[in-house]
């Protein structure tokens, strides 16, 4: 059993590692991620809109990479923009 | 709505939401969003392997995706622990009725989710499957919902103020 285990999770975390366009999705989540964190931690001017941007970047590469939106009818990718323009302007413009 | 809310406040209180942001640990936050968004990644290849007839592949990244989940509560409630040890509980100031509202609203739906994890990777490896992929899509939909709602939390709550 442990044998098992200790073949079975580095094999197909290989396995994962050939799923290119999930493991480039992750690597520019992680990457803006800490960005972000030291973004805020410098005393940048317009730091929030830079924030803000990541954040937006991010919860579309969750959302049309990992739930998959690309493949979902119109209406959903364009209802989910709208709501991220909708949220972005108004945390900006009250911000 | 609460984070546009919370935006709102921060023009009518400055000061207090600044002093109150540098209060937090933005390394915990930080680390949080690696473990969720890391999470969210293993659920997208789980659902990938169902699709493909490997359950036991993807039961095997339904569980990393669990843990993920685990570790994501376990950093939470250390941070919780430590903020009410030192007082900045609910009815701090305005900054931190909102902080443990809204994320305290996200611990739930995360345990939820960890639910509804939990039930279909039971379903999923029972001899005789019940659960259909259509219900494995949908919990990995509440699942990464959960991770979307903290891609926006993050930044507004630990980074911004």
């Amino acid at each position: 059993m442990r044998f098992d285990l200790a073949v079975t999770i580095p094999y197909n975390l290989f396995i994962v590692l050939k799923m290119k366009k999930l493991n480039i999705t992750l690597s520019i989540l992680i990457l803006l991620t800490i960005i972000a964190a030291i973004t805020s931690e410098l005393e940048i001017k317009h730091a929030a809109f830079a924030l803000i941007g990541f954040a937006i970047i991010k919860f579309i590469g969750v959302s049309f990479f990992f739930m998959d939106l690309r493949k979902a009818h119109a209406f959903w990718k364009v209802a989910m923009l709208i709501f991220l323009l909708i949220f972005t302007t108004s945390i900006l413009l009250i911000g | 709505m609460a984070l546009v809310a919370m935006t709102y406040y921060d023009t009518q209180e400055p000061e207090i939401f600044h002093t109150s942001r540098l209060q937090l640990n933005s390394t915990i936050g930080t680390v949080n969003t690696i473990f969720l968004i890391v999470s969210g990644f293993f659920m997208a290849v789980s659902v990938r392997y169902l699709k493909k007839d490997e359950v036991k592949k993807s039961s095997l990244f339904l569980k990393l995706t669990m843990l993920g989940g685990l570790l994501f509560l376990v950093l939470k409630t250390f941070e919780y622990s430590h903020k009410i040890e030192i007082g900045l509980t609910i009815g701090y100031n305005t900054f931190f009725t909102f902080y443990w509202l809204l994320t305290l609203f996200h611990v739930i739906h995360v345990i939820v989710g960890l639910v509804i994890l939990i039930s279909v990777h039971i379903g999923i490896n029972k001899k005789k499957v019940i659960t259909k992929i259509e219900d494995v899509e949908a919990g990995a939909a509440f699942w990464h919902m959960c991770d979307l709602i903290w891609l926006l939390l993050f930044p507004i709550i630990y980074l911004l103020f």
